[in-house]
């Protein structure tokens, strides 16, 4: 592809927002010797490029969203965010400004800023999303009940004053999809872009068109593109691009249905003159034509001189690169419209045509112009034949070494004959590009042009060093980016290659109580410990979920959880760090005891690319509380570390001295105070009258007995499976310190030989906990059997409860153990075991029928009491566990 | 501020309020009596603010029985003048409405968050007895059903009047049944007293009234869709005696006379009609409406006459928005807006009246004016967009080359041969990019002649088709004008020129290939080229005739009658060709065909026949054959001769 010479020149510098100008909205347009230039705020500049001042600044009420400039008599047009459009006579300015200021030539700022007040509101309405003009209409688009609507309007003519801004038709159209419901507004950051295509007959009649963007499309492409209809008419087309890629064709001369009757439309007629002629299927940014061919060899000279030819050729430009091109094609016996599409790298600022067959166009990093003379450019006859049709293949961009620039136009001087490239950088810079190459330079040069040459090389440094920061902050962002990959991976390889044994990277999890807010509670605190070589950078997220259990007490409970996302700002190998995460108060009842607590390391990959967002709000919205902590949507790393349970033996509080000082005896268990002793005989004896053993041991809890519950384990299992020997201690102390081994607070049980304990759960009530030996006489026929019975007991159900799912879990995993070592059991009489069994079975079905009978009034109480009886004698069985 | 007086002070503040608010309604009242149109109309959008903001404070303080009635007088004046300032339809709920409503609940003490606005008023109406009340809501209940007939709403509407007349008087509603109920509950709702305390922006019998006006035309509007036209015409009348502006008489005048030419009223219809542009001569629907009466009763004279008429009237005032007084702040204009409203009242365009002038007078013969009337649309297409030629679905004009062709055709029936040329030059250098010279178009073109269902599968691609299709008959069509322009003007061979080119053009198409079918099947596209061929075959044998050769025109002419053998033009040149030749006695087999087959029938079958388009109609007289009787007068002469010589 060839060079495209060119000289770059900064002409002024405008504010622009932190973050620099956002392309869409910014606007620059050259007419004559003035430059319009709005950077999407609400000023709009009028800059000299003569004199090279700042001649005028217009404040408007609201962010400008488009400008358009009407050059006889001189007036700009200006759309504002949600309010319409204002008209500011340029003529009537400037004559104020001369009267106001004489010398303020040379300071290079204007004398004033002029407010653009609401007086200047010709068309007041906030759906207002584009217009163009054309000679004296003005062409609006906007966007209401669901539907755009394209209205055209005549300006008063100069010498008529009266009737100001008559509506002459309008159109309601819809194509595709609905636009977007948000209100009135448009519905993307994307406007609607809007260009006038004119055919070749109506310049002829019409002096001086006027229509910035415009072009004049040649034929056969205008009735190919238009139809026969538009093309007799001679009718102005006006093209529309759509924020969602649909681009429609309007004849403006065909544009009414019918003028509204009490402002309803007849919406019969279903085929408003609205033609789609192509979806690009993303946000239109740029509609242009270019003249592709050449004309006859001795027109070449002339063909810089605009309106000489018409354009055979109509692009369109999508914001992620997508191009299409329409272009006659004639080759064939049948004229088509030959359509391409291409593919540019995005995404696409902004872009404009000159008269010839290039394009040039704005990424962030770059301007490049491509050129769709194709038929000129075929030396290679290779090329020729390979593809048919009258469009390029491909394309290949040449790029002009400018970067971010958010707004472009083509102007061409008329003093210079050259046209040239207006640009507003992100920076808020405007400059100029010469398309010429200066190739005429080293010739003998005056001072004057040597001043002029030195001038241009200061600004091209200026611009080189613009493009290199930019450059060095992507190269930056990409060995940040690179980096903080590398040490992912490090962290993610070893947690993954060490999944067997124990992990490099830990997060141990124990219940603790703690004074929060003058209140005892129950927290949770995660050691997370890196004994791996890689030290967790920033970026790594640790998130806890707790989930309780599906077999919580509410029958129709669910699993719910919650996450806890704590950010790792930096954790070095070796290091640990503790965090604490408080278990909530009774009232939270949505953490119930026992709780599954997983824990897991997570890495946004977003953050890599420095999209995401460093608040942990927004980690929260990513981590929504009730779902796994591996799923899917999530853009990111997950590595697993640990997952345990927290149950009611771990969070069960001890007063500092041992709880009952008369349960304390280290004696041997069988004589065990005579309450007690009492109680256990009875219930051993008499299971179904527990209650009145319940009776005894109710002093000071009102009138509610306390709920008991009772398991058997026999001594010689234990003994195994705790390996300890008779000698060492009681072997009810043992199992007692056995169950409250994960109990940070029942550390003063290992120093005392104790079998019973009493403490706090964390929803303040009181738990019994009561281990000792007993010999059970009717199971073997070889003689009684030694077992150790663990008796819980708690005036709270649900306390008891899960006390009781708590030493049932231990019991479970230790018999499993045990189970896999396989010991044999001893003789047993089987008969009194299918009796026990029979009772049983006979109370689950009491249960469930109980259950299953939905409870009526009275007898519903009635049925809740025997409900929990059955409940109370399940709970103790006279089972043993071998 | 109001806050900080507190609930003790409200006697103070309900003063206050009241005397603000009868101050505004005073200022109104001033205002609308004096006071030019534009003054009018800011004084209305300064009061909506007044009364907005005197709301906004009276709602600042939690709802209570005695400030109700002002509050809901307040509203009631707020929301006419949002309506009047508006000057457009209403859409939408009344939001203002619903929240009064929860106003008046929340000072009695019940709740009714989440009720629709239907079941809000069933409740308030229903549950709040309070004497002070009733007149406010009775108001307040009225301008709801403004606000529901604006949406169509009439079964909302019934409900809430049935509320309302049963509150106030059970029994009274139920007299009428057979009359149309909504209207009948309209007029049996007793109009609560205006107290000169709470002074209304607008009287509630005005309201009343318009509200009448407008149940009445809007179900008669959809009786009229529905098609029940006597029921429509009845709602109508009734409507045209209630309340209303000019221009809203003229508008249901306008619709009776739909109404009545629909039911096959013609003379009815155009009495409606008059009436309606006695009412207001603004109307000009009426007129065009008129002008469709007179052609439907065939009388062409008066129909054109309001067709100019109407296109003078349309010149004289450009479709400007209507300035409406602000007198009345509610307006019936503003409830009445149904897209079948819009469709009867469809505005024709300048252009499209002239058109329609240009073709009712090439149709009819007036060739002289016709031919005036489509230079005049001609140059009307060359002004600038102020002229605008709707081009869709409901339009009067074609497609915009037949009008061209129609141009020519009126050019060359009033001896204007060189324009006529002209003119369909232009249609011919437009057509030429857009028809594809490939042969195998052939297929293509088959295609749709034998209706296939995969022929919908491509929509695009096959409406690309008929516009090819579309555009060769225009080009065909001009090159056929052409042909017998040169005809006419003598030029013998320019006119067979422009004959072959038709031909030539025509078979690109290759229509003809598969023989001869019944003409049903074909498309009416296929049809009009099969016509064209014909005459632009006639037309160049009639030429060769001219020249004398004689052999190239009997080509043409048994061309001509393979297409359509029983064309009596097509037989009767064929005859004369071969009479020529001195080949008489195939002539006269051909001309005993021609005989036999009754003329009546011939006849018949051209009227079953599609009617072809109207810029064919000239080349279809100059293709008659001129010297029948002197061909049949010599045939019948020979025939005797050949018929005695084997008996003598």
């Amino acid at each position: 592809m060839a060079h495209v010479g060119h000289r770059v020149d900064y002409l002024a510098g405008f504010c622009c927002p932190v973050g620099g100008l956002v392309a869409g909205k910014p606007r620059v347009l050259c007419h004559e010797n003035e430059i319009y230039l709005s950077n999407g705020s609400e000023f709009v500049y009028v800059y000299d490029q003569e004199g090279k001042v700042l001649k005028a600044v217009y404040r408007c009420p609201d962010q400008v969203w488009h400008v358009e400039l009407l050059p006889q008599p001189r007036q700009l047009y200006i759309l504002c965010a949600h309010s319409g459009i204002y008209c500011v006579s340029l003529e009537q300015q400037s004559r104020l400004m001369e009267q106001t200021d004489g010398d303020g030539q040379e300071s290079n700022c204007p004398s004033g800023v002029f407010p653009v007040d609401s007086d200047a509101c010709i068309f007041p309405d906030s759906s207002l999303c584009m217009f163009t003009l054309l000679n004296n209409f003005v062409i609006t688009l906007s966007q209401a009940h669901g539907k755009w609507w394209m209205k055209l309007h005549e300006l008063p003519r100069p010498d008529e004053e009266s009737p100001p801004y008559r509506q002459v038709s309008e159109v309601g159209f819809c194509p595709g999809p609905q636009p977007g419901d948000e209100g009135d507004g448009p519905p993307s950051r994307f406007l609607p872009v809007l260009c006038c295509a004119s055919s070749p007959g109506a310049v002829g009649s019409g002096e001086g068109l006027w229509c910035s963007g415009g072009f004049v499309l040649e034929e056969p492409l205008f009735s190919l593109l238009f139809g026969i209809d538009a093309a007799m008419l001679e009718s102005p087309m006006i093209l529309c691009g759509f924020p969602d890629g649909q681009l429609c064709s309007v004849p403006l001369k065909a544009l009414s249905s019918s003028p509204a009757v009490n402002g309803c439309h007849d919406v019969s007629n279903q085929d408003p003159p609205v033609k789609i002629l192509h979806h690009l299927e993303e946000p239109i940014v740029f509609i242009g034509a270019l003249r592709t061919e050449r004309r006859a060899a001795e027109d070449a000279e002339d063909e810089q001189l605009f309106g000489d030819a018409g354009c055979d050729c109509v692009v369109a430009v999508g914001h992620y690169g997508k191009m299409v091109a329409v272009k006659a094609d004639q080759r064939e016996e049948a004229t088509v419209p030959e359509l391409r599409e291409y593919y540019l790298r995005g995404p696409i600022l902004c872009a404009a045509c000159g008269s010839g067959s290039r394009m040039y166009y704005s990424t962030h990093s770059d301007i490049s112009a491509v050129d769709l003379d194709w038929v000129g450019d075929s030396s290679d006859p290779e090329d020729a034949e390979s593809c048919t049709g009258v469009l390029p293949p491909v394309l290949s961009p040449a790029s002009l070494s400018i970067c971010s620039v958010v707004a472009l136009s083509l102007s061409s001087r008329a003093s210079e004959g050259e046209s040239e490239l207006l640009a507003l950088s992100a920076k808020g810079r405007l400059m100029t590009c010469d398309l010429c190459s200066p190739e005429d330079a080293d010739v003998g040069l005056t001072p004057a042009e040597v001043g002029r040459r030195i001038k241009e090389l200061l600004s091209g440094i200026g611009n080189t060093s613009e493009r290199v920061s930019f450059l060095k902050k992507a190269v930056d962002q990409k060995n940040r980016a690179l980096a903080s990959l590398n040490q992912v991976m490090n962290v993610s390889a070893a947690l993954l290659s060490s999944q067997e044994g124990q992990k490099p990277i830990a997060c141990t999890v124990t219940a603790n109580w703690s004074c929060l807010l003058l209140q005892d509670s129950v927290t949770i605190s995660c050691l997370l410990e890196n004994c791996s070589e890689y030290s967790l950078e920033e970026g790594w997220t640790l998130c806890v979920q707790l989930l309780a259990s599906p077999c919580a007490l509410e029958e129709e409970s669910v699993d719910s959880a919650t996450t806890f996302t704590f950010p790792i700002n930096q954790l070095l190998p070796g290091n640990k760090r503790e965090l604490t995460l408080p278990l909530g108060s009774a009232a939270d009842t949505k953490l119930d005891l026992p709780l599954t607590i997983s824990c897991a390391l997570y890495y946004s990959l977003r953050d890599i690319l420095g999209s995401g967002s460093d608040s942990s709000e927004a980690l929260d919205d990513l981590l929504p509380d009730d779902s796994p902590i591996l799923s899917p949507d999530r853009e990111g790393i997950c590595l697993p570390l640990s997952e345990c349970t927290i149950d009611m033996l771990q969070c069960l509080c001890f007063e500092s001295n041992p709880p009952r000082p008369d349960a304390s005896p280290p004696a041997a268990a069988p004589p065990d105070p005579v309450e007690t002793f009492l109680k256990a005989s009875r219930e051993q004896t008499e299971p179904e009258g527990a209650k009145a053993g319940e009776l005894l041991d109710a002093p000071g809890e009102g009138n509610l007995p306390p709920s008991a519950a009772s398991i058997r384990v026999s001594s010689e299992l234990l003994k195994n499976a705790l390996k300890t020997s008779s000698s060492d201690v009681p072997l009810s102390c043992a199992t007692l310190r056995w169950l409250l081994a994960e109990n940070a607070g029942a550390e003063a049980l290992s120093s005392e030989e104790v079998a019973s304990v009493r403490g706090t759960a964390p929803d303040g009530g009181e738990v019994q906990l009561l281990v000792r030996e007993v010999a059970m006489n009717d199971l073997s026929p070889a003689g009684p059997i030694q077992a150790v019975e663990i008796l819980m007991e708690s005036p709270s159900l649900a306390d008891m409860c899960r006390m009781h799912h708590a030493v049932i879990r231990r019991i479970q995993a230790l018999v499993l153990e045990q189970a896999a070592q396989g010991s044999g059991p001893p003789d047993l009489r089987m008969q009194y075991l299918r009796q026990i069994q029979a009772n049983h079975e006979m109370l689950l079905k009491e249960a469930q029928t109980l259950r299953d009978r939905p409870p009526l009034g009275e007898e519903g109480a009635a049925t809740a009491e025997k409900l929990l009886h059955v409940y109370r004698q399940l709970r103790n069985p006279s089972l043993v566990l071998l | 501020m109001k806050r900080r007086r507190g609930a003790a002070s409200e006697p103070g503040c309900l003063r206050a309020w009241a005397a603000e608010s009868q101050a505004l309604a005073g200022r109104w009242q001033a205002a609308r009596c004096s006071g030019p149109d534009g003054a009018a109309a800011r004084e209305v959008r300064l009061q909506r603010s007044g009364f907005g903001e005197l709301l906004l404070r009276m709602r600042g303080l939690p709802a209570a029985l005695p400030t109700l009635p002002l509050e809901l007088t307040v509203l009631y004046n707020s929301l006419l003048f949002t309506m009047g300032a508006s000057n457009s339809a209403i859409e939408g709920e009344a939001e203002g409405i619903h929240q009064g409503l929860l106003r008046v609940l929340e000072a009695c003490g019940a709740c009714g968050q989440d009720l629709s606005t239907e079941e809000l008023w069933q409740k308030v109406l229903q549950e709040v007895t309070a004497e002070e009340l009733q007149a406010p809501l009775h108001r307040l209940g009225a301008l709801q059903a403004a606000w529901w007939l604006a949406a169509s709403r009439l079964g909302s509407t019934a409900g809430l009047f049935r509320l309302l007349s049963n509150a106030e008087d059970p029994g009274t509603a139920r007299c009428s049944k057979a009359e149309n109920e909504l209207l009948s509950l309209l007029k049996a709702w007793r109009v609560p007293a205006e107290g000169a305390s709470l002074p209304l922006v607008q009287s509630i019998e005005d309201l009343k009234e318009i509200l009448c006006t407008a149940a009445a035309f809007l179900q008669g509007l959809q009786e009229l869709e529905a098609g029940n036209f006597p029921t429509a015409l009845s709602l109508l009348q009734e409507a045209a005696g209630g309340f209303c502006s000019k221009s809203v008489l003229a508008q249901i005048y306008t619709c009776l006379g739909c109404c009545a030419q629909r039911m096959g009223k013609p003379q009815t219809a155009l009495q409606h009609l008059k009436r309606a542009l006695q009412v207001d001569f603004q109307c000009l629907p009426a007129l065009s409406h008129v002008a469709a009466v007179y052609h439907e009763l065939g009388e062409t004279d008066a129909e054109l006459q309001a067709l100019a008429l109407l296109y003078e009237a349309l010149g004289k005032n450009p479709p400007a928005a209507a300035s409406s007084s602000p007198y009345f702040l509610i307006r019936t204009e503003l409830l009445v807006h149904t897209p079948i409203l819009a469709s009867l009242l469809r505005r024709r365009h300048p252009s499209e009246v002239k058109y329609l002038l240009a073709q009712r007078c090439l149709q009819d013969g007036r060739v002289a004016d016709a031919v005036e009337h489509y230079l005049d649309f001609l140059a009307l297409l060359q002004e600038g967009l102020q002229q605008q030629v709707p081009l869709d679905g409901g339009s009067a004009l074609p497609r915009i080359p037949e009008v061209f062709l129609e141009a020519a055709s009126a050019l060359e029936q009033a001896g204007r041969y060189q324009d006529a040329i002209t003119v369909c030059e232009e249609v011919i250098s437009r057509t030429t990019d857009l028809i594809p010279q490939m042969l195998r178009e052939e297929e293509r073109l088959e295609q749709p002649e034998c209706p296939s269902p995969e022929a919908g599968l491509a929509g695009g691609l096959l409406s690309q088709k008929k516009e090819s299709l579309c555009c060769l008959t225009w080009r065909a069509a001009g090159y056929l004008h052409q042909g017998w322009a040169w005809a006419e003007l003598g030029q013998s061979k320019e006119a067979i020129t422009q004959f072959s080119r038709c031909l030539g053009d025509l078979l690109r198409a290759q229509l003809y290939g598969s023989g001869v079918e019944p003409t049903e099947n074909l498309l009416p596209e296929v049809e009009v080229l099969q016509k064209i061929r014909l005459l632009s075959l006639i037309g160049r044998g009639v030429q060769f005739l001219e020249l004398g050769r004689h052999k190239e025109a009997l080509l043409d002419f048994q061309h001509g009658w393979q297409i359509s053998p029983g064309d009596p033009a097509a037989t009767s040149y064929l005859v004369q060709a071969l009479w020529k030749l001195n080949r008489k006695q195939e002539a006269a087999a051909h001309w005993q065909k021609l005989s036999q087959s009754c003329p009546g029938e011939d006849r018949e079958q051209e009227g079953q026949g599609r009617p072809f388009p109207l810029y064919l109609v000239s080349c279809l007289k100059q293709a008659t054959f001129p010297h029948s009787e002197s061909l049949a007068r010599s045939i019948q002469d020979y025939l005797r001769t050949t018929n005695q010589d084997p008996l003598s």
